[in-house]
């Protein structure tokens, strides 16, 4: 009895040292090479051994073993740490670190906090670490950052991944389901390290350069079939799409094909346009029907509506133009302004139709956000850097070129439809307030009038309203508001 | 029987009529216990309603906003009386009730959806008026950007043009605090008077409430 118990207790203890104490890789960036180190992560503090960081950045140090210190010069400075203590002195001043520092094994490991409070006082070499990330980045080495985002597109589902300078990109599947996406430039700084996707071809999505080259490792179903990628924005844009097994996904949704006839088409090439990435917003959707007539549904008309502009766009502008919603499907208004935040859009377009108490009005209306709306929680916030700004103000930033739109949309449809009239409105709209980029909100026609519901449904109309509209949005892209984001 | 037996029933019997006497005083006061909460509920802690004014409370001129039936102008404002009682928020229930009854002339439309109910008004120290709707307002609203944004400006315009001490209306629906009144318009914050909707110019400086 008292072995088993024994065992048990031994077996206790390991699981808990295995929980509590992981060694990962960690590679240190310096401008002239890259170390890597062995990182002990005890209680979610990283420690580094530092006597490898001394030696790659050739500082001279006394480890005395007696004393349990380890002294470290650099000219006339003065670096002193002791084992167990998180107080270094350093030129008989005293830093007190988060965690104290450890000798194990022959080893000195610091909390990864020393490089930033200590080492970098000693050696002028600035130390640049984000907490929960696995790297640090010393004196000048560049690292552009890299963002990584997933979205599941109807039958696809694609990763979209923009690095701050070109970038080349390299699949390998060695693995069946966990491909690798390397990148050819070592270091990179990705806003977030791993995200979980779940969809039913990608689970989730990690960034890893732990062996000092940066890569992104997929986690993928076994439905997923071929991997697509495709370059843009002078490769610094990349889209990965995931194919379902056996799909004969020829057209990828949202996205023109650089190689087909699609992109050929395109009255402009890539460097000449500045709104690149669009998003329509079908309103509605599901159960939520919006203004309903004898003959449509505002859901309905405007899926159409969006689906006949995604295509205009794509063949006249050559623009990847992404829905957030392609079926019959309900939304929150938060899901619908993330879908155009998380792609880096340009242009987010919601379009809706009017249903007016007045039988034969056909007044049209573009919306633009409140201009002071939430003024008083950005004043509450002010005093702290702007870092963390409300979801419902992300409108804040581009308001004046959101206006600007509005005015070259409702010019161009004055002029494309002069039967109807187009006003620009404010109002404090759920989906307008937390876009991140020029939005306006397009409320056509009235579905309480029978002949303007009969046009909205007409398709030569439709085709009228789109082209008028896509007349707009390449007039925004060239005025001085759209070359501006 | 055994002497000991006798006794042990006796005792036995005696602690029986004892619990017994408990039980019935335990489920008596039980029983009454919920017969007062019943009498509570039926009488919640809520006052009974007091009239909105006094018989010699001076009526005074106040402009309810309504959306227009027909033009560009999205909300038109009509003159109507209003009496001004001491209290503030007597005066902002005595304007909801105005745009709750709708508009009197012909070129405007109600603005409230149909069988909406104004349940409750509070207004803070700091001057923003907390006015709770039935869910009505959201389920029966026709639907439409504009419509929406003319419900709730009818709303804000018509009690904060009229009364400067509220200086920010927040909507509640069914007493919670929702997103959007019907889909489009966010209610998260409180909002303030918009007269560039209306064919209302701004006051120089209002200064006197419902004068």
């Amino acid at each position: 009895m008292k072995k088993i118990f024994t065992a048990v207790l031994a077996a206790a203890l390991g699981a808990a040292l295995f929980i509590f104490a992981a060694d990962v890789n960690f590679p240190i960036y310096f401008p002239d090479g890259k170390l890597l180190v062995k990182a002990d992560v005890m209680n979610r503090t990283v420690y580094l051994p530092v006597r490898e960081i001394l030696g790659q950045m050739n500082v001279p140090y006394t480890d005395s073993v007696s004393l349990e210190t380890l002294t470290i010069r650099s000219g006339t400075n003065r670096l002193v740490v002791t084992k167990n203590s998180g107080l270094i002195s350093y030129n008989d001043q005293i830093i007190l670190l988060p965690n104290p520092i450890l000798r194990e094994d022959n080893r000195w490991l610091v909390p990864v906090e020393f490089l930033t409070m200590g080492l970098s006082r000693l050696t002028g070499t600035e130390f640049r670490y984000r907490p929960g990330t696995s790297r640090v980045f010393a004196g000048s080495v560049e690292a552009p950052e890299l963002e990584m985002n997933a979205q599941t597109l109807g039958p696809i589902t694609r990763l979209t991944l923009r690095c701050a300078v070109p970038i080349k990109l390299d699949v390998k599947r060695d693995d069946p389901l966990k491909p690798i996406l390397a990148i050819d430039r070592t270091p990179v700084d990705p806003s977030r390290e791993r995200f979980d996707h779940k969809d039913r071809l990608l689970r989730s999505v990690a960034f890893d350069d732990s062996d000092g080259s940066s890569k992104i490792v997929l986690d993928i179903t076994r439905d997923v079939g071929d991997l697509r990628v495709t370059a843009a924005d002078n490769n610094r844009v990349y889209f990965v799409d995931l194919l379902r097994k056996g799909d004969t996904v020829t057209q990828v949704p949202g996205l023109a094909d650089p190689g087909t006839g699609t992109a050929a088409k395109a009255e402009f090439s890539a460097a000449d346009r500045k709104v690149r990435v669009i998003v329509i917003d079908p309103g509605h959707g599901g159960t939520d029907t919006g203004a309903k007539s004898s003959i449509t549904t505002e859901k309905d008309l405007m899926l159409t509506i969006s689906r006949r502009l995604r295509t205009a766009l794509q063949m006249r502008l050559g623009a990847t133009v992404l829905l957030t919603r392609d079926s019959d499907t309900a939304l929150d208004n938060e899901a619908r302004s993330a879908v155009a935040n998380n792609n880096q859009a340009n242009l987010l377009i919601s379009l809706h139709t009017g249903i007016s108490v007045d039988k034969v009005a056909s007044g049209s209306s573009i919306f633009i956000m409140k201009e002071d709306f939430g003024d008083k929680s950005v004043v509450a916030s002010t005093s702290r850097d702007q870092l963390f700004l409300p979801w419902y103000l992300g409108y804040r930033v581009h308001r004046r070129a959101s206006a600007a739109a509005a005015n070259i949309l409702r010019d161009q449809l004055t002029k494309g439809i002069p039967d109807w009239t187009f006003s620009v409105r404010t109002a404090p709209l759920a989906i307008l307030s937390s876009a991140t980029m020029p939005s306006v909100l397009i409320e056509i026609g009235n579905l309480n009038n029978a002949s303007s519901t009969q046009m909205l449904v007409d398709a030569a109309f439709q085709t009228r309203l789109v082209n008028t509209l896509v007349d707009g949005i390449q007039r925004f892209s060239e005025s001085a508001q759209g070359t501006a984001n | 029987m055994p002497r000991h037996i006798t006794i042990a029933l006796v005792v036995l019997i005696a602690g029986l009529a004892v619990a017994l006497g408990f039980f019935v005083d335990v489920v008596g006061r039980v029983q009454s216990m919920m017969k007062n909460e019943r009498e509570t509920e039926e009488n919640p802690f809520k006052p009974p309603t007091q009239p909105l004014y006094a018989p010699t409370d001076p009526a005074v001129n106040v402009k309810i906003f309504f959306p227009a039936a027909s033009g560009d102008t999205l909300l038109v404002a009509e003159d109507q009386m209003i009496f001004k009682s001491s209290e503030l928020a007597n005066r902002a229930k005595q304007i909801l009730q105005k745009v709750q009854e709708g508009p009197h002339d012909a070129s405007m439309v109600p603005s409230l959806p149909k069988e909406t109910k104004f349940q409750d008004l509070f207004i803070s120290e700091q001057g923003t008026a907390f006015i709770d709707f039935s869910s009505a307002i959201a389920t029966n609203h026709p639907g439409g950007v504009l419509n929406e944004v003319a419900t709730i400006y009818s709303i804000v315009d018509s009690l904060t043009y009229n009364l400067p001490e509220i200086r920010e209306v927040k909507i509640l629906i069914g007493g919670v605090e929702k997103e959007t009144l019907a889909g489009h318009c966010l209610l998260l914050l409180p909002l303030e008077l918009d007269l560039s909707m209306t064919n209302v110019m701004p006051r120089e400086e209002k200064t006197a409430s419902a004068q």
